[in-house]
């Protein structure tokens, strides 16, 4: 219970830094010196302060949205495993809650991108309703082929039961590892799929969906978004976790290590490509899927 | 170690020799040699009088003796024609290929004795490739965009199909599996002795793959596209080299499975599938026929068809088995002289279109009468050897009770017989006005006539004397292959 | 550890199937070549020969120096644009490569019911040999078709590999020699056809017809 606590606690308070260290790196790949790590902080709290207003043609789901989110990314990440923690729910099956109430999340802010009744939001919408439609299938191959392998379907169990002598272990890391990068990249609306820094209305996916939002909701979607790229980093992370499992002072090495090489290659690849266009953004994410089935093929047939 | 000598490492030398040496001359004089000392030696193998020695991977037994003889032969005359041939003047570019044009024959030799000769399926796939290779620049001889598009096409599909045979060469190696140890897998006579316990799925799938992959050289549909474009545009000596002899290398890569196949339970799989691919050939060329064009390509799908013909004689088994081992004898030299007489009117012609080439017989007297009596030796018209080989053939059928297929090929080849002497008469004899009255220069005789008559003489002689040798020899291959009469 | 280079090498598949860029494809190649040079490697770690080393080395020689650098060498000298020109969508063929792995996977599962066999590399080599067929197929640049024909030998390779065949030493290096002059003489007859016709995709090879 104070395990998940914890891990609770550390994923909200440190998702801003990681997102800071992104930043960071990423102005210093490019020359630049780049605002201080802990600008994301600021930032919020400057949001925090400020009024919020909706736009007149909003309805009650605007309210609520905002808040729906933010809940619904906590209650997802108290079920991903922060080192060997136990986190705060762990059941037979979650990994199914934790897919679908990131669904959920973005069914809502889909919606209230169109409650709003601006032309902008509702292309953003409709961008990412289908980008999702893509997205999703990645998840469950990548996940699924591991909880196959560990024979469990908790996030804790499958990754605290995978036992390494499992010889195809290493495969799934390397393959499971590319095709849940491409998945953090396209839900979190980075580079290549998204730029998070233009706005430029025609091109945006997520950040045009909260253009008309401000004060205290927009502070709650930054820090949702914040939260979601943490859970993916940690999910991508937590493939390694099985190496450290003899002590946890390893442990604990490999989830510092794993969000500094994950911060500095999201940079790194923000540096070095290029946004895609719109319509190669499917066949991305169906590549990233290609891997996936690859992943569950190998497993059916490693025996 | 003389014959491994002469048959492979001659050639590969006179070849290294003409890429030091400039003048052609001297390029002919060599591929001369070369040519006689491995007629010479073939001659004295295929009759036993030479006792050969081969170094591991190589070896010889009764169907190699056969078809290294067929090759030879096959090469000498186009070694001798080819001289004549390179003298022509024909544009600037070709100069250029005339430099490479004998060293690359020279290989071919060698990798074809080294096809032929090898007794490990590794060993055969390596050579047979090497074959592809050496004739594919040498169907580039004219430097024109349709001989381009040719050996591209040629390259490509042959260099795939291969690759398949390559499949089909792991999956045998596969079928072998805890049959064959170290160092004797995929040996010819290893994997007949083992045939019967070899795995029967795997044995199946290779032999699919080595046939359909190899079936892209020897132009059997419905791989034969690249095959045919190549042999209607190379120039004349390299398509009689190409339907006489290259062919038939890949041919015996489908025998060495065949023959394997044959000792186990594969053997009516095997049979039905060849037949479907022989009587696809056959279909192709009967269809082709109605719509010909152009006279090059005419004699390609003609080589289509017998060499249907042939696979069809070997899927059949028995006396038709022998009648196939005639037809490739004897359609390797018939397929020389109308290559060569089709040469002689495309040099005279400049086209290949059937509609502008007309009334050969003014303008060029002995090709026109060679062309045509080798035409009719080619659609079977005794005495040529066609004919025996043919009959043999459907004796073989009738024999083994096989109507349906008769009656189909009797279809087929009476209706390519009346297109293809339709299409070649209107070559022949169609007048043309324009040509006809200005041009009255005699046609001399040359030495491509007098190997052409040499060749038809041959064709006639071979059958009617009954020669016992090449009988022997046949009889010995079948008794390889566990068939009889 | 052979699965696991197996593996990369249907990721590189998969890859292929995607990218837009001719370089991508010799990148590509070039990648093949250093998991096969390492999976023929991997057997002799800890009983070294030198006899064991020949192959390897040939190999990356040939498929991860000579061909790759060869093939560049045409791609700049032709000036080929960067862009791969597809006949159909990118998608629809990723989807069907994707399809047709399913299937290979599946179906080589069944055969290996009977026969003792490696699934994994066997099904990686023979999707190369599919997709090989596929670029074939499905491409207009002539110098994407060499690219497949040589995706489809490295398939057949992994194959040989999978299977444990013992082809003999010399046998192996005459084939490897072979496919080098392969590519070499598609070489030469690419700069002829650049030459000749102004271009280098299928569609300027449709002289012959029947």
């Amino acid at each position: 219970m104070l395990e998940g606590i914890i891990s609770l606690i550390i994923v909200i308070f440190i998702s801003p830094l990681f997102a800071g260290m992104i930043n960071k790196y990423k102005a210093i790949f490019t020359g630049r010196i780049g605002a201080p790590v802990f600008q994301p902080y600021y930032e919020l709290i400057r949001l925090i302060k400020k009024e919020t207003i909706n736009a007149s043609s909003s309805s009650f789901v605007s309210k609520i949205a905002p808040i729906i989110i933010f809940l619904s990314m906590i209650f997802v990440s108290s079920i991903i495993p922060v080192g060997f923690l136990k986190p705060l729910i762990s059941f037979n099956g979650d990994i199914i809650l934790f897919a679908y109430i990131l669904g959920l999340a973005r069914f809502l802010q889909i919606l209230s991108a169109m409650d709003i009744g601006s032309s902008f939001e509702g292309m953003g919408a409709a961008r990412e309703a289908t980008f999702a439609l893509f997205a999703e299938p990645i998840f469950f191959f990548s996940i699924g082929s591991i909880a196959f392998i560990s024979g469990h379907t908790s996030m804790y169990e499958i990754f605290n039961s995978i036992l390494l002598n499992n010889i195809g272990y290493e495969i799934f890391i390397i393959v499971c590892s590319i095709s849940v990068f491409i998945l953090a990249i396209t839900e979190c609306s980075r580079m290549p799929v998204d730029d998070p820094n233009t706005h430029l209305e025609l091109t945006m996916i997520h950040e045009v969906m909260i253009l008309d939002n401000s004060g205290f909701d927009l502070f709650l979607y930054q820090f949702s978004s914040y939260i979601k790229l943490t859970i993916y980093a940690l999910i991508e992370i937590s493939f390694f976790y099985p190496f450290g499992k003899q002590n946890h002072f390893l442990g604990i090495l490999i989830f510092i290590v794993g969000f500094l090489t994950l911060s500095i290659t999201l940079a790194l690849v923000e540096t070095i490509t290029s946004r895609y266009k719109m319509k190669l953004i499917p066949q991305y994410l169906l590549f990233a899927t290609s891997i996936g089935i690859l992943n569950l093929l190998i497993y059916t047939f490693m025996k | 170690m003389l014959d491994f000598t002469i048959f492979i490492l001659l050639p590969l030398f006179a070849s290294f020799l003409c890429y030091i040496v400039k003048n052609i001359k001297i390029h002919f004089f060599i591929s001369f040699f070369v040519a006689i000392f491995h007629l010479v030696l073939s001659l004295l193998v295929f009759n036993k009088l030479y006792h050969t020695i081969l170094p591991t991977y190589f070896g010889i037994d009764s169907i190699s003796r056969f078809f290294i003889l067929i090759l030879s032969n096959v090469y000498f005359w186009v070694v001798i024609v080819s001289y004549n041939y390179l003298k022509r003047p024909y544009s600037e570019k070709v100069e250029e290929s005339k430099k490479y044009y004998f060293l690359l024959l020279n290989f071919y030799l060698a990798s074809n004795s080294a096809a032929m000769l090898s007794n490990h399926f590794g060993m055969y796939w390596v050579a047979s490739e090497a074959t592809t290779l050496s004739v594919a620049p040498l169907i580039y001889y004219y430097r024109n965009e349709e001989s381009l598009e040719a050996m591209w096409k040629y390259m490509f599909t042959v260099s795939i199909g291969i690759a398949f045979a390559f499949i089909g060469i792991l999956f045998l190696s596969l079928a072998s599996k805890n049959i064959l140890y170290d160092g004797r897998q995929l040996f010819y006579w290893e994997l007949i002795k083992n045939a019967s316990k070899l795995n029967t799925i795997w044995l199946k799938a290779s032999f699919i793959f080595i046939f359909v992959g190899l079936s892209t050289k020897i132009g059997i549909a419905p791989m034969h596209s690249g095959d045919v474009d190549a042999t209607s545009n190379a120039p004349s000596p390299i398509a009689a080299l190409m339907s006489g002899s290259l062919r038939l290398t890949a041919l015996l890569g489908v025998l060495r499975i065949f023959q394997i196949v044959t000792f186990s339970s594969t053997y009516s799989f095997a049979k039905s599938i060849m037949i479907i691919g022989s009587l696809l050939s056959l279909f192709v060329a009967f269809a082709y026929m109605f719509k010909a064009n152009n006279y090059k390509r005419l004699l390609a799908y003609s080589s289509v068809e017998h060499l249907g013909i042939i696979t069809l004689g070997i899927a059949t088994g028995g006396l038709a088995f022998v009648g196939a081992l005639y037809h490739s004898l004897y359609n390797s030299i018939n397929k020389i002289v109308l290559f060569l007489m089709a040469g002689n009117i495309h040099y005279k012609y400049k086209s290949r279109e059937i509609e502008s080439v007309k009334s050969v017989f003014k303008n060029l007297p002995i090709t026109g009468w060679l062309f045509l009596i080798s035409v009719l030796a080619i659609l079977g018209i005794p005495p040529f050897g066609i004919f025996f080989s043919e009959i043999k053939i459907f004796e073989g059928l009738i024999i083994s009770n096989q109507w349906f297929i008769l009656v189909a090929i009797m279809f087929f080849l009476l209706f390519i017989f009346v297109n293809m002497s339709k299409k070649v008469f209107e070559i022949l004899f169609k007048e043309d006005d324009l040509f006809s009255n200005n041009y009255v220069k005699k046609e001399k005789f040359e030495l491509i006539h007098l190997i052409s008559i040499m060749l038809l003489i041959m064709l006639a002689v071979i059958p009617l004397s009954f020669s016992n040798t090449i009988y022997q020899n046949i009889l010995s291959i079948l008794n390889d292959f566990g068939m009889k009469i | 550890m052979e699965n696991f280079f197996s593996i990369l090498f249907s990721l590189s598949l998969f890859y292929v199937a995607i990218t837009f860029r001719v370089k991508a494809y010799v990148s590509v190649l070039r990648f093949q070549g250093i998991l096969l040079a390492l999976l023929l490697i991997l057997p002799f770690i800890f009983k070294f020969s030198i006899y064991a080393i020949i192959l390897p080395l040939t190999i990356v020689l040939i498929k991860v120096i000579l061909i790759p650098n060869y093939i560049n060498k045409i791609i700049l000298d032709l000036d080929i644009k960067r862009k791969i020109d597809p006949t159909i969508q990118q998608l629809t063929f990723l989807i069907i490569v994707i399809a047709s792995v399913i299937i290979i996977f599946l179906l080589t599962s069944i055969i290996s019911n009977n026969i003792e066999l490696n699934v994994i590399p066997f099904a990686s080599g023979f999707s190369a040999i599919v997709v090989g067929i596929y670029l074939i197929i499905f491409r207009k640049k002539l110098i994407i078709h060499v690219c497949g024909f040589l995706i489809l030998e490295n398939g057949i390779f992994l194959i040989s590999t999978a299977i444990a065949s013992e082809l003999p030493m010399m046998i192996e290096l005459g084939i490897l020699l072979d496919v080098f002059v392969v590519v070499f003489l598609m070489g030469i007859a690419l700069n002829r056809i650049s030459d000749t016709f102004e271009g280098f995709e299928v569609s300027h090879l449709r002289r012959l017809k029947d």
